[in-house]
C-alpha cells in the first residue's frame, strides 16, 4: 500500500472525527446552533443528510464516467471501478433516504404517522437506488466477464442520461416542502453561519469517506483478480 | 451522400418489413397482448367497481396498464432473433444502426396499435368523457415513442443475458418514471380539459415538451450505445 494512500486515509478519518465532534457539540457556547421551533436539534441532521446527496451525485457521475471508459477502452479495470462506484452510490443513496425520511417524520409530518411522502428529491433518490438495484440484477444475469462489463456499462450510461429528466420533470409534478424547491427559501438563505462551520467540512468529509470506500473496494477487487490469475497459472 | 442514405433507409425498411411480416403471419405477440390488455383492463375495472374515480386516477390506471403491456410484449424483439438463430445473419448483413432503427419502428408500430385499442376499450368500459381528444392522441403518440425508444435498447440488452423473462420490467420501470409522470399529467388534462383559466393544451405543454425531449434523448442515447450491445 503506497504511503500517501495511508496518509490520506488518516487525514480523512481524523477530519470526519472532528466533524462528528462538531456535529454533536451540545450545550457549550462553541458551535451552538440556533433553536428554531419544531426543528430544534434535528437541524443537526443537516450535517449528515445533505452531504449524503452530494456524495451520491458525485459518485454516480464517477460510475458513469468509468462506464464510458469501459466501453471506449474495453478495459475490465474500468468495469471494476464503475461497479464499485455504483455500490458506494447505492449505499449513500439509501443513507440519504433514511436520514431524510426520519428527519421529515419528526419535522414536516410532526404529529402524524407519515414516514414517506412523494417529495421530488426523495423520489429522485429512490429512483436512483432502484436503477442501481436493476444494474446489479443485470450484472447477475451475465456470466462472461467481458460481456458483463460491456452490457452493464451500456445500462449504466443509459440510465445516467435520464437523470436530467428526473431533475426537470419531478419538481413540476409534485409539491414539495423541501428547501430550495419552488417558493421555498434555499439553503443559502436560511442556514445560520454557525452551522456552515460544520456543514462545509462535513460535505468534504463524506465525499472523502466515499472516496475511501470506493478505493478500498477497487483495490480488493483488483487483488482478487490477481489472485485468480495466479491460481490459474499454478494449475 | 444520397447513395448511403438510400442504402441505410433500404436496410432499415428491410428489417422493419421482415418483423412486420413475421408478426402478421403468426400474430403471436399481437394476439397475446390484446388478450392481456383485455384481461388487465377488466381486472382494473372490477377492482375499482362502480366507484367514481378522479381523472388523475383514470389517467394513472391507463398508463400503468400501458407500461405493463409494453414490458410484456416488447421484450421479444431481440430474444426471438436469438431463439431462431437468425441473429448472426442479421449481424452479418446489416449495420447496427439499421437493425436498431428497424426494431424501433417495429416496436413503435406494435405498441401504438395496442395502445390505440387499449385506450378505446378503456374509454368504452369506464364511460369517461374526453374533453380534448386531440391532446389525448398527441400524448399517446409521444408516450409510445418514448416507451419504444427505451424498450428497444433494453430488449437488445436482455437478449444477451441468461434470465430473459424477468429482467425487462426490473430494468425498464425505474427509467420510465419521468415519462410516466408527464404522460399521466397530460392525459389528465385531456380528460378534464384543463381549468377555465388555463386550457388543457396550455396546462399540459410542459409535460408534452418533457415527453418529446425524453423520446429524443432516449433514442439518441440508444443509437450511440446500441453498437456495444449488438457487436461482440
Amino acid at each position: 500500500m503506497p504511503r500517501y494512500y495511508r496518509a490520506v486515509r488518516l487525514i480523512i478519518i481524523s477530519w470526519l472525527t472532528l466533524v462528528l465532534v462538531g456535529a454533536f457539540s451540545f450545550g457549550g457556547t462553541w458551535l451552538n446552533i440556533p433553536r428554531i421551533n419544531i426543528l430544534e436539534h434535528t437541524a443537526r441532521n443537516l450535517y449528515f443528510h445533505v452531504p449524503m446527496w452530494f456524495t451520491m451525485m458525485a459518485i454516480t457521475a464517477l460510475s458513469a464516467f468509468h462506464a464510458l471508459r469501459c466501453l471506449k477502452a474495453r478495459s475490465l479495470t474500468s468495469d471494476i471501478r464503475s461497479r464499485s462506484a455504483a455500490l458506494v452510490a447505492l449505499c449513500f443513496g439509501l443513507l440519504g433516504l433514511v436520514t431524510g425520511s426520519v428527519w421529515a417524520h419528526y419535522t414536516w409530518y410532526e404529529g402524524t404517522n407519515v414516514w414517506w411522502n412523494f417529495d421530488p428529491k426523495q423520489t429522485m433518490a429512490a429512483v436512483q437506488v432502484l436503477i442501481y438495484g436493476a444494474y446489479f440484477a443485470l450484472r447477475g444475469a451475465l456470466d462472461d466477464p467481458a460481456k458483463r462489463a460491456r452490457i452493464s456499462a451500456v445500462y449504466n450510461l443509459f440510465a445516467f442520461t435520464l437523470v436530467p429528466f428526473l431533475l426537470y420533470v419531478l419538481p413540476r409534478q409534485m409539491e414539495s416542502l423541501h428547501p430550495g424547491a419552488e417558493g421555498n427559501p434555499a439553503f443559502s438563505e436560511i442556514t445560520h453561519p454557525v452551522m456552515r462551520l460544520v456543514f462545509y467540512p462535513a460535505v468534504l468529509g463524506f465525499i472523502g469517506l466515499a472516496w475511501l470506500l470506493y478505493t478500498q473496494r477497487v483495490r480488493t477487487q483488483l487483488l482478487a483478480r490477481r489472485a485468480e490469475a495466479l491460481d490459474e497459472e499454478e494449475w | 451522400m444520397p447513395g448511403r442514405l438510400n442504402l441505410w433507409l433500404h436496410g432499415t425498411g428491410a428489417v422493419l418489413r421482415k418483423d412486420l411480416k413475421l408478426e402478421l403471419r403468426s400474430r403471436y405477440i399481437l394476439s397475446t397482448l390484446l388478450i392481456f390488455v383485455a384481461s388487465a383492463l377488466l381486472l382494473v375495472m372490477l377492482a375499482v367497481g362502480r366507484e367514481a374515480i378522479s381523472a388523475k386516477l383514470q389517467a394513472g390506471l391507463l398508463w400503468i396498464v400501458i407500461l405493463f403491456t409494453a414490458a410484456l410484449g416488447l421484450g421479444r424483439a431481440f430474444v426471438a432473433e436469438e431463439e431462431r438463430g437468425t441473429i448472426l445473419l442479421l449481424r452479418l448483413h446489416t449495420r447496427p444502426s439499421m437493425v436498431y432503427a428497424g426494431k424501433l419502428l417495429y416496436s413503435f408500430l406494435l405498441i401504438l396499435a395496442v395502445n390505440v385499442i387499449l385506450t378505446g376499450v378503456f374509454i368504452t368500459l369506464s364511460g369517461v368523457e374526453i374533453a380534448l381528444p386531440g391532446l389525448l392522441g398527441v400524448t399517446l403518440l409521444l408516450g409510445t415513442l418514448g416507451l419504444a425508444g427505451v424498450t428497444t435498447l433494453l430488449a437488445a440488452i436482455i437478449a444477451r443475458t441468461s434470465r430473459r423473462g424477468t429482467l425487462l420490467p426490473v430494468l425498464l420501470f425505474p427509467l420510465l418514471i419521468p415519462l410516466l409522470l408527464a404522460a399521466v399529467d397530460a392525459t389528465e388534462q385531456s380528460l378534464t380539459g384543463g381549468t377555465p383559466l388555463l386550457g388543457g393544451w396550455a396546462a399540459s405543454m410542459q409535460s408534452l415538451v418533457a415527453m418529446g425531449s425524453f423520446a429524443g434523448v432516449v433514442i439518441s442515447a440508444s443509437v450511440l450505445l446500441f453498437d456495444y450491445v449488438w457487436v461482440d
